[in-house]
C-alpha cells in the first residue's frame, strides 16, 4: 500500500494500535511531502501541490484529520494529534517557502520576456508647428504687451496718403526713391468707379496715422504685419517681408523713454548681455531719428571670428537692427494732435532679419518656401 | 561720398586716427560704409543721408568733425586775383527765365588758359575719390565739387553763342546731346541751360552739360557756371531721364545757394594756378532765389520735453556755434547759466536746408552731444494693453490645428494671374499689380488656396510626400462698396488647409493609411466645434473634385469649402498624388467662437447609465446618414442622446445599389435608469420610422 492511499484508510485498517507506531507513519507522509515538494518549480505546479496537501475538502492534511485523527481510539488520539500538528507546521512552512522561491524565479523569466524595449519609439502622433516667423511675432508681442503696448493691425493695400504724405513724405521726397513701391492696377471704370491710387504698404508706419486718427493720447501700440518693397529676391531681400511697428505718444514721452523701451525689448529678445547703441539717422517721420545697433551676437561684439574677421558684422562688432526715433512734430499735424503738448516715439523693426539673426538663418527665402523640413525644425 | 582723410585735414586739424574719426562720425549721424587704406592714405566711405547735402563735400564733413571734436574749422573763402580791366559782366550775359527751377546762376570768365593734363596731386585726389582725370580745367570743376560740395560746370567760352546764357524750362520733346554723347529727350520739368537767343540747349540744369560747348584741349577761354537748381525739379528730371550724376545728387538734395559764388571763386583760383590765363573782374550773378536767413528759436524747455535730460548751456552754444547756427541767448534770464527758461535765437545756415524748426535744433544738439548721454528708462504704462480682438480665437484655432498635425506656413501673396484664375470665384475683381517684378507675381492672391497649392507643390517637388499644412493669412480683392459705386480694396482673413499623402505612416504599431476627405472633414469639424459646429452641404467651387467636396456653413452663412483638388488643376500643377484643400473665412468663425464661448454653461453629468442600441440597416445608395439621423430625431424621443454611424460597408452580402450602415443610438435619462421595455419601445419606433420613411431594411444581427 502506497503512502498516498494510506491517508484514505483508518488507523485501524492500517493496523496501527499503539502510540509508538504513529511516528513512523507520519515520517513516511512527511518524506512523501518533501519529495513531492522538491519537484515543484512553477506557479501552476505549486498551486496543485498546495491544494493536494492543504486543500480543505480532500487535501492530505484534511484526510489525515478525517481518517486518522477523528476515528482514533483514545489511547492514540494524543500521539496522532501531536504528530499531525508537527506535520501541518512543516507543510505550511515549506509550501510558503516554495512559493517565495518560485515567485522570485518566475519573475526573472517573466521580466526577460515581457520587458519593453525602451529604445524603440512610442506611437508617434504627428504634431504640427507654428511657423518660425509666427513664433517671433508672438514673442515680440508678448514683450511689448507686458510693458503696456496694445496690438493693432491694418490694411496692406494702402493709399499714398497713409503710406507717405501723412508720414511727412511728400511726393518727390527722395525717401520715396528708396522705398520702391508696388502699385495696384486700377480696374477700368466700367466695373465701378475706380478707387484712388492704391499701393502695397512699404512699411507698417501707415498704422501710426490710422491709430492716431482714431484715438487720443495716451497711445501705446505695436503693429505686426506684412510689408512690400519692389526688390528682386535674394538671400537677404524679398519683395514681401514682415515688420513690427511701434508707437507711443503721450504728454510726457521723451527720448530717454524711447531708448529705455528699445533696450528693454532687445534684452528680452536677445538676452541680457547684448550691448546696444543708437546712432543718429534720418527718417522723414521721426526727429531725432536713430539707427539702432546691437553688439554682434555671433562674435560677441569683438568683430573677430574663426577665420579672422566675423562674417556677420564684417568686423564692426555691431549689427544694425532697425530705424526709429521721436515722432516728427509734422506728423501730429496730420492727425490733429497738438505737437506742443504731446511727444512720442516710433520704431519699425524687420522681423525676418531678427529671426535670421536669432536662429542663424542665412537665406531669407526659406521663410517663404515652406519646406516641411524647415517647418519641422522649429516646432 | 568718399572722404580722403588727408584732404579732410586741410579743413580741420583733427588728430584722431581714421578709425576713431569714422566711429565718431557714425555716432554723430554720418553713416560709415567702411574705411579703405590705399596709396592715397585712408579713405572713409560716408553714406550721407538724403537730408544732408552739406556733407557731400569735404568742407561739410570737416564741419561735422569740428563740431564733434570742438576744433576750429579752417576755411577762408578764396580771393583769386582779378587783375583784368575787362569785366565779366561785359563778356557774358545771363538770363534766368524760370527762377522756380534755377534760383541762382553765376558766371566767371577766364581768358587765355592752357588746357592740359592735371598735375599729380590733383590726379591723386580725384583717383582717391573715384573720379577719372580728364584735363586740368575739367578736373578742377570736379575737385571743387568734392571739396566744397557744390557742383559746377565749365564751358568753352568761344563755343557759347553770343556769350549769352539763358536758363529756361525745356520744351516738350526738346533734345540735347549731353557730355556723355547720348542724345536725350527732355520734358518741361527740366531746366535747360541755353546759349545765344535761348533756342539751343547746352546743358541740363543741375544734371549734365552738353557736348556742344564742352572743354577741349584746344579751349582758350573758359566760362565757369556755378548755379543753384531747385531740388525737386532736378530729382524729377534725373529720375525721368534715368540720369543720376554727382551733380544731380547734390542739387537734388538741396545745394547751398550761397556756396555757388564761393565755389566759382575757388574754381577760378585753381584754374589760374594750374592753367594760367586772366580772370575777368567780377562775376555775372543772377540770384532771383535769394532769401534772407531764417531765424529759429531753441528753448531748454523743448530740449527737456523731447530729450528727457538736460544739456549744459556751454554744450548747446558750442555745438550750435560749430555747426554754423550762431546761437544767441535771448531770454530774460540770460546770464543765468542752466536756466530752465533759457532760449537761444539761431540762424539757419544756407547749407542746412534740413534745419528749419526748433525740433531740428534739438536733434543737432543731441546728436553732436552723443545720444548715449540721455539715460534710458522705461515709460509708465498708462492703460491696459490689449491683444488683437481675435487673438484668443486664433490662438485656439492654431493650437488645435497643430495638435492635429498641421504645420503652419507663411507665403508671399504675389502670384501669377494664370494661377490665381484657377482658384478665383466668378465675378471677383482681383488686385493686380501695376508694376510687377515679373509675370509670375503680377496679382495678389484672391484665395488662400492658390498659395497653399504652391506650397504643397514645392514640397512634393522636393521629395516630401506626406504633408499637412495650414496658413492663416489674407486674400485680396477689389469689391464694390455698399453704395455700389466705388471699388474698395478688401483684405479677408482666411484659414487654408492643404494635405496630401499618408494620414498615418506605416510604423511599428500601425499600418499606413492615406489622407482622405474624411480626415479633412474631421479636422475641419474639430476647428468648427470651437465655434458651435460646421454644417456641410453639397457643392463647392469647381477647383474641387465634384464627387469629393462640400460647402461649409456656420451660423447663417457660408464660410468656405473643402475637398479634393480637381484632377484638371492637379494635372496642370503636375501634382501626381491626391491633394486636399480647404479654405474658411475666419471672421465669422471668430465671431461665433466668442458667442459660443460666452453662452456655454455647465451641464450636470448624468447620474443614470446610458444605453446603446445598434441598428444594422440596409439602405439604398443615395440615402445618406443625415436622412437616418433626421428620421430618428423627428421621433422626438426625449431620452435620445446621440446617433452615430458605427460601420459602413458595400459588397459581400450586400446587394447591388444598397449599402449597409450600422447606426448606434444612445439613450439616457436624467431622471431614472431606463427600463428594458422603454428602450425596446424606442427601438421599435426607430425601426418603424426608418422602414417607413427611408425604406430601410433591418439586417439580422
Amino acid at each position: 500500500m502506497s503512502t498516498d492511499s494510506k491517508t484514505a484508510e483508518s488507523l485501524l485498517a492500517l493496523g496501527v494500535a499503539r502510540p509508538e507506531e504513529v511516528a513512523p507513519l507520519f515520517a513516511e507522509v512527511r518524506a512523501r511531502f518533501d519529495s513531492a515538494g522538491a519537484a515543484v518549480h512553477d506557479e501552476a505546479a505549486w498551486k496543485l501541490f498546495r491544494d493536494a496537501w492543504l486543500g480543505r475538502k480532500s487535501g492530505v492534511l484534511t484526510q489525515i484529520t478525517d481518517n486518522w485523527l477523528k476515528p482514533a481510539p483514545p489511547e492514540l488520539k494524543r500521539a496522532v494529534g501531536a504528530a499531525l500538528n508537527d506535520l501541518r507546521a512543516h507543510v505550511e512552512m515549506q509550501i510558503e517557502a516554495r512559493r517565495v522561491a518560485i515567485e522570485s524565479g518566475a519573475e526573472q523569466t517573466a521580466l526577460a520576456r515581457d520587458r519593453i524595449d525602451l529604445s524603440l519609439p512610442g506611437v508617434i502622433r504627428p504634431v504640427g508647428s507654428h511657423h518660425l516667423l509666427r513664433q517671433v511675432f508672438e514673442e515680440i508681442e508678448d514683450i511689448f504687451v507686458s510693458i503696456g503696448f496694445s496690438v493693432v493691425e491694418g490694411p496692406e493695400m494702402e493709399t499714398p496718403y497713409y503710406n507717405f504724405e501723412a508720414l511727412n513724405i511728400p511726393e518727390h521726397h527722395p525717401v520715396r526713391d528708396d522705398m520702391d513701391t508696388f502699385y495696384i492696377e486700377l480696374p477700368p471704370a466700367a466695373a465701378g468707379k475706380p478707387p484712388g491710387q492704391l499701393l502695397l504698404r512699404t512699411h507698417t508706419s501707415p498704422m501710426q496715422i490710422r491709430t492716431m486718427e482714431k484715438q487720443k493720447p495716451p497711445v501705446r501700440v505695436i503693429v505686426p504685419g506684412k510689408v512690400y518693397r519692389r526688390d528682386n529676391p535674394d538671400a537677404t531681400h524679398s519683395f514681401a517681408f514682415h515688420q513690427v511697428e511701434g508707437l507711443a505718444v503721450d504728454t510726457d514721452i521723451t527720448f530717454c523713454d524711447f531708448t529705455g523701451t528699445i533696450e528693454y525689448f532687445v534684452r528680452q529678445f536677445f538676452g541680457a548681455n547684448v550691448k546696444t547703441r543708437f546712432r543718429p539717422s534720418y527718417f522723414p517721420f521721426t526727429e531725432p531719428s536713430v539707427e539702432f545697433d546691437v553688439s554682434c551676437i555671433f562674435c560677441g561684439g569683438s568683430g573677430s571670428g574663426a577665420s579672422g574677421v566675423c562674417g556677420k558684422c564684417k568686423g564692426a562688432g555691431w549689427i544694425e537692427l532697425f530705424g526709429a526715433g521721436m515722432v516728427d512734430p509734422a506728423v501730429y499735424g496730420f492727425v490733429g494732435y497738438d505737437a506742443k503738448k504731446v511727444s512720442g516715439f516710433a520704431f519699425g523693426m524687420g522681423i525676418d532679419r531678427l529671426a535670421m539673426l536669432r536662429y542663424g538663418i542665412e537665406d531669407l527665402q526659406v521663410f517663404f518656401q515652406n519646406d516641411i523640413r524647415f517647418l519641422r525644425q522649429f516646432p | 561720398m568718399k572722404i580722403v582723410y588727408n584732404w579732410l585735414k586741410e579743413f580741420v586739424d583733427v588728430t584722431a586716427t581714421p578709425q576713431d574719426l569714422a566711429s565718431c562720425l557714425a555716432l554723430s549721424g554720418t553713416n560709415i560704409g567702411g574705411i579703405e587704406n590705399g596709396p592715397h592714405g585712408a579713405i572713409i566711405d560716408a553714406e550721407v543721408g538724403s537730408n544732408r547735402p552739406d556733407c557731400l563735400g569735404h568742407l561739410g564733413i570737416a564741419r561735422e568733425v569740428a563740431a564733434v571734436f570742438r576744433l576750429p574749422l579752417i576755411f577762408t573763402p578764396p580771393r583769386p586775383a582779378e587783375d583784368s580791366a575787362a569785366k565779366a559782366s561785359d563778356a557774358a550775359r545771363v538770363t534766368i527765365q524760370s527762377p522756380e527751377l534755377c534760383g541762382r546762376f553765376t558766371a566767371r570768365v577766364i581768358r587765355g588758359v592752357k588746357v592740359q593734363p592735371s598735375p599729380k596731386w590733383l590726379k591723386d585726389r580725384l583717383e582717391a575719390s573715384g573720379v577719372a582725370s580728364i584735363s586740368n580745367v575739367v578736373d578742377i570743376s570736379n575737385y571743387v565739387m568734392l571739396e566744397l560740395g557744390h557742383p559746377l560746370h565749365t564751358f568753352d567760352y568761344d563755343k557759347v553763342r553770343a556769350h549769352a546764357i539763358v536758363v529756361r524750362r525745356a520744351n516738350p520733346g526738346e533734345k540735347i546731346r549731353t557730355l556723355d554723347g547720348v542724345e536725350r529727350t527732355l520734358d518741361p520739368n527740366a531746366a535747360v541751360v541755353c546759349d545765344g537767343d535761348g533756342t539751343r540747349a547746352v546743358g541740363i540744369g543741375g544734371i549734365m552739360g552738353g557736348a556742344e560747348t564742352e572743354i577741349s584741349f584746344s579751349t582758350k577761354n573758359v566760362l565757369i557756371e556755378c548755379a543753384w537748381f531747385d531740388p525737386v525739379g532736378v530729382r524729377r528730371t534725373a529720375r525721368s531721364l534715368k540720369l543720376h550724376t554727382e551733380a544731380s545728387t547734390r542739387f537734388g538734395r538741396g545745394a547751398d545757394p550761397e556756396m555757388a559764388e564761393v565755389a566759382s571763386r575757388r574754381a577760378a583760383e585753381l584754374i589760374l594756378q594750374l592753367a594760367g590765363g586772366e580772370l575777368l573782374s567780377g562775376a555775372v550773378d543772377v540770384y532771383p532765389g535769394k532769401r534772407s536767413p531764417k531765424k529759429i528759436r531753441l528753448t531748454r524747455a523743448e530740449i527737456l520735453r523731447v530729450m528727457g535730460a538736460d544739456v549744459p548751456d556751454k554744450e548747446i552754444e558750442g555745438i550750435l556755434g560749430a555747426l554754423g547756427f550762431a546761437p544767441v541767448r535771448v531770454d530774460d534770464n540770460r546770464g543765468a547759466e542752466g536756466s530752465l527758461l533759457a532760449a537761444w535765437e539761431c540762424v539757419q545756415p544756407s547749407w542746412r536746408p534740413d534745419v528749419e524748426r526748433e525740433i531740428d535744433l534739438v536733434e543737432e544738439v543731441a546728436r553732436i552731444r552723443g545720444l548715449e548721454k540721455f539715460p534710458p528708462r522705461l515709460p509708465a504704462a498708462r492703460q491696459g494693453a490689449l491683444r488683437l480682438p481675435h487673438y484668443e480665437a486664433e490662438a485656439r484655432v492654431r493650437e488645435r490645428l497643430i495638435g492635429l498635425g498641421y504645420h503652419e506656413i507663411n507665403t508671399i501673396p504675389h502670384v501669377s494671374e494664370e494661377r490665381d484664375a484657377l482658384f478665383r470665384p466668378d465675378g471677383i475683381t482681383s488686385a493686380r499689380i501695376a508694376n510687377p517684378l515679373s509675370e509670375e507675381a503680377n496679382v495678389l492672391r484672391s484665395t488662400g488656396a492658390v498659395t497653399m497649392a504652391a506650397a504643397l507643390e514645392w514640397n512634393l517637388n522636393h521629395g516630401q510626400r506626406n504633408l499637412r499644412l495650414f496658413e492663416i493669412a489674407r486674400h485680396y480683392r477689389l469689391s464694390l462698396a455698399a453704395n455700389g459705386a466705388e471699388l474698395h480694396p478688401v483684405e479677408t482673413r482666411v484659414l487654408t488647409l492643404g494635405a496630401t499623402g499618408e494620414a498615418r505612416e506605416k510604423g511599428l504599431y500601425d499600418s499606413a493609411r492615406d489622407f482622405s476627405f474624411a480626415d479633412l472633414k474631421g479636422d475641419l469639424d474639430a476647428i468648427g466645434s470651437l465655434a458651435g459646429g460646421l454644417r456641410w452641404e453639397q457643392g463647392g467651387p469647381d477647383w474641387l473634385n465634384a464627387a469629393r467636396r462640400g460647402r461649409i456653413r456656420l451660423g447663417e452663412g457660408e464660410i468656405g469649402a473643402a475637398g479634393q483638388l480637381a484632377r484638371r488643376i492637379a494635372e496642370k500643377l503636375k501634382l501626381r498624388q491626391d491633394v486636399f484643400l480647404a479654405e474658411l473665412a475666419l471672421g465669422p468663425l471668430y465671431c461665433m467662437y466668442y458667442g459660443v464661448k460666452n453662452s456655454r454653461r455647465y451641464q450636470p453629468i448624468p447620474r443614470f447609465p446610458a444605453v446603446e442600441r445598434d441598428f444594422s440597416l440596409l439602405l439604398a445608395d443615395g440615402t445618406v446618414f443625415d436622412d437616418v439621423r433626421r428620421t430618428i430625431q423627428s421621433l422626438g424621443i426625449a431620452d435620445l442622446v446621440s446617433i452615430e454611424a458605427a460601420d459602413l460597408f458595400r459588397g459581400r452580402n450586400v446587394p447591388q445599389g444598397k449599402y449597409s450602415l450600422l447606426v448606434r443610438v444612445t439613450f439616457q435619462s436624467r431622471e431614472a435608469t431606463l427600463t428594458d421595455s422603454q428602450v425596446a419601445d424606442y427601438s421599435a419606433k426607430i425601426v418603424a420610422a426608418l422602414e417607413a420613411n427611408l425604406g430601410a431594411q433591418l439586417r439580422a444581427g
